[in-house]
């Protein structure tokens, strides 16, 4: 404290100094302020965010329903039309994953969602003693997305024996509460922003590390630094133990997915930073708009064009991987370890630039120290 | 608070272009840089550096096990290096969650978007235990000769070397010095990048110390840097010239003794000691700029160290081979390669990159290495290579080579 001061102090005494100097010239820093934070988060969460979870809250009903049928009528039809489902449904959520604030973030949604790889396992043994609780966070790796793709792609080798499987009821039951517990949770949070949690977000505008900008970003930046960079592209590589790990990949046993998952997430992010409405191309405030306002720049270019153009290369980059990222790690894991060098390049322009030019500070460290 | 100290700062920063009308301004932050490398907050210690204290141990056991052909496999020794199934004889090591690999060319600086490269290297370090466990250790009881791996007698003894003539454990051992030590320790732990992480500065302009500790997270990164260097047990921590050049270490602190013996080096080891001491004193004091001047110390020390001894085994081997003394030419020279393979991941503080970049290093090793490697090589090879690199450091190769 009496650190602070001195430096306050001194703060003050240079700026005193020099205000004849500087004649009406504002400080840098008090510009951002007058940037219409409100107008900013209205648009997130009336054009991105609520829509995006109404999209994806009617693909989860639409999931349960197909799961619903199948377990009534367990025939490799009906595993089709399931399976149709589970796909849409797992894309829509790459559209919502980066929201985990509010009540996502109260419910833990994320990790309920989509922790991979599963506990195959232990599934199969709870599954068959019948005795689980999907409520406890120790279960985290026993549903959602990933446990679903097991248990609709990966019991076993053919379509035929996978309906087989289901003439038990204990994997009936389990199929149906996961996919219940993906809506159910689903419902919730989509609740919330129908509800009140829509204006206590757009209300919070405060520029400190309690206000809605600043607290969304760093949930935004880590979404991309930790689950997408991380969970889709650098643990299967190998990144971190220089031991590629194909079984890490996600949606494992849906073998064209895991690439589609990557780029639409992808995409989602860099939607959200050109503040792009959801379904449809218009644009309103967004990281974009707000860095240019303040004129933000790296190395002499526009620090939201060097962002997109980041997004770009990554997304190109992308193209060019096996539609099943665990083949990709199998036979040139290099190409990985290049996708993951290009959302790194990101992370850097996210978390350290954008995140310098709009003064927040990162409230969480990659602390990978000893 | 926090926010209070950031507007202060942004204010001082951006109006700092008035300076030269506020020249008489008392400088803030004077730096008290103690005698030994003793920080304490509420008379308790803030240094710590046991995760690196734990590599280094790590690295000792793989290194002694690399030629226990009796014992060690291929298996047993990558389990090492990736300290997976209980490989160590410590259980203290193998209940770790660290392990060796997973540092290996993993700095912040030059391969945070490169781990395309970050991986190369680790597979060339695994390379190195796999063809020692299988095409060496097979033929350990033959005699090597161009082409052929086998023992070779060197001095009183025997070494072991693959068909080029190259000890894989040398080629190991000293690649880590570059590839583990120095490549965390200025790359890593002394950038700004992880210096002054998210509210690393404010944090520590507050004194926030982490979790459960003594230290803020900038003092404690920096004592990882310090860990690398000076983190063997055999080395005190407050004082570590003191058993310069005779610790168990094994790495980069054994060979700052060896160049600091050197007359034409002398000083080295207290030059970069007194870099390590006056940085941290300024991260007391808040005092980057202080701080970072230091770093540019070590950053140019601590690479000296690699390039001289680089420098220093060729002429060896030169020297060794005009007299076919092969086993001991060899030697050093399988020394030499390890060093050479460590110049990648030196930092010019000038250019804030390797003195030497991937492609020479590429370039030597395929010169070093070319036909049947060591058994081939020409002096004029072993001079150019020198040269090049003395050059390229600002020293000559007479000073390294005696």
């Amino acid at each position: 404290m009496i650190k602070i001061s001195k430096f306050l102090f001194l703060a003050l005494f240079v700026f005193a100094a020099c205000t004849s100097d500087n004649g009406g010239e504002e400080p840098i820093s008090g510009s951002e302020n007058s940037f219409d934070r409100k107008a900013m988060l209205a648009n997130w969460a009336d054009n991105i965010i609520v829509p995006s979870f109404e999209n994806f809250a009617s693909s989860t009903q639409d999931l349960q329903e197909k799961t619903n049928s199948f377990t009534i009528n367990p025939s490799e039809e009906n595993l089709v039309q399931l399976r149709s489902a589970y796909k849409k449904a797992y894309l829509d959520f790459q559209t919502v994953s980066m929201f985990e604030i509010g009540k996502a973030e109260e419910l833990n949604y994320r990790n309920f969602l989509n922790t991979y790889p599963s506990d195959v396992s232990t599934m199969v043994n709870e599954i068959e003693s019948g005795s689980y609780n999907l409520s406890l966070p120790s279960t985290y790796n026993e549903q959602g997305f990933p446990a679903l793709d097991f248990l609709i792609n990966g019991l076993a080798d053919s379509d035929q024996e996978i309906v087989s499987k289901y003439s038990s009821e204990e994997y009936k039951s389990y199929l149906l509460d996961v996919s219940k517990r993906i809506n159910s949770l689903t419902i919730e949070v989509n609740a919330s922003w129908q509800g009140t949690f829509r204006d206590n977000f757009v209300n919070n505008t405060s520029s400190s590390s309690t206000g809605s900008v600043d607290k969304f970003t760093n949930d935004y930046v880590l979404y991309f630094e930790k689950f997408l960079r991380s969970g889709k592209i650098g643990f299967p590589a190998g990144v971190f133990t220089g031991e590629p790990s194909p079984g890490n990949v996600e949606a494992l046993y849906s073998q064209d997915l895991s690439r589609e998952l990557y780029i639409k997430s992808v995409k989602s992010v860099q939607d959200f930073f050109n503040g792009k409405y959801y379904g449809s191309n218009q644009t309103g405030l967004s990281y974009k708009q707000y860095l240019d306002y303040l004129d933000s720049m790296k190395d002499g270019q526009i620090l939201s064009t060097l962002i997109n153009n980041q997004f770009g290369t990554i997304l190109s980059q992308a193209t060019g991987l096996d539609q099943s990222l665990k083949s990709q790690v199998q036979t040139n894991n290099t190409e990985m370890l290049q996708a993951f060098d290009e959302l790194q390049k990101e992370v850097i322009l996210l978390k350290v630039d954008m995140m310098q030019a709009l003064s927040i500070s990162v409230d969480y460290v990659d602390s990978d120290g000893d | 608070m926090k926010r209070l100290a950031l507007i202060a700062f942004t204010v001082g920063l951006t109006l700092s272009s008035c300076s030269s009308d506020d020249a008489q301004l008392p400088i803030e932050n004077t730096v008290e840089v103690p005698q030994n490398y003793t920080f304490e907050r509420g008379n308790a210690t803030t240094v710590n550096y046991e995760g690196q204290t734990t590599r280094l141990q790590m690295s000792a056991e793989i290194l002694s096990s690399f030629t226990d052909f009796e014992n060690a496999t291929a298996e047993s020794l990558s389990n090492m290096f990736s300290n997976e199934n209980a490989p160590f004889s410590s259980a203290a090591l193998n209940e770790s969650s660290k392990s060796v690999k997973s540092k290996v060319a993993a700095s912040t600086l030059y391969f945070s978007t490169n781990t395309v490269e970050s991986t190369e290297i680790k597979a060339d370090f695994e390379a190195f235990i796999e063809e020692q466990m299988t095409v060496v250790k097979t033929n350990k009881d033959l005699l090597a000769e161009p082409g052929v791996a086998g023992q070779i007698a060197a001095g009183t003894g025997e070494r072991y070397v693959n068909g080029k003539g190259l000890e894989l454990n040398q080629a190991f051992a000293k690649g880590l010095i570059g590839g583990l030590v120095l490549d965390q320790i200025i790359n890593n732990y002394l950038t700004q990048a992880v210096l002054d992480e998210g509210d690393n500065r404010i944090n520590n302009a507050d004194e926030i110390v982490e979790d459960g500790a003594n230290f803020t997270t900038m003092e404690h990164k920096w004592d990882e840097a310090y860990g690398y260097l000076y983190g063997d047990p055999s080395i005190p921590s407050a004082n570590p010239n003191s058993v310069l050049g005779q610790s168990q270490d094994k790495l980069l602190f054994d060979y700052l003794g060896e160049v600091d013996a050197d007359p034409d080096f002398a000083g080295i080891a207290a030059s970069t000691f007194d870099a390590f001491k006056k940085g941290r004193a300024a991260i007391v004091a808040d005092n980057y700029e202080i701080r970072d001047e230091q770093v540019a110390i070590i950053r140019e020390n601590l690479s000296k160290i690699i390039a001289v001894r680089a420098v220093n085994y060729m002429q060896g081997g030169k020297t060794e081979l005009a007299e076919e003394k092969y086993g001991s030419a060899f030697h050093e020279l399988s020394e030499g390669f390890g060093f050479i393979y460590s110049l990648r991941f030196t930092n010019n503080p000038a250019t804030n990159m390797p003195y030497i970049n991937k492609a020479q290093v590429d370039e030597f090793k395929a010169q070093l290495l070319a036909g049947n490697g060591f058994w081939d090589v020409t002096p004029e090879t072993l001079d150019s290579i020198s040269e090049e690199i003395a050059s390229a450091f600002g020293f000559t190769v007479a000073q390294a080579a005696e």
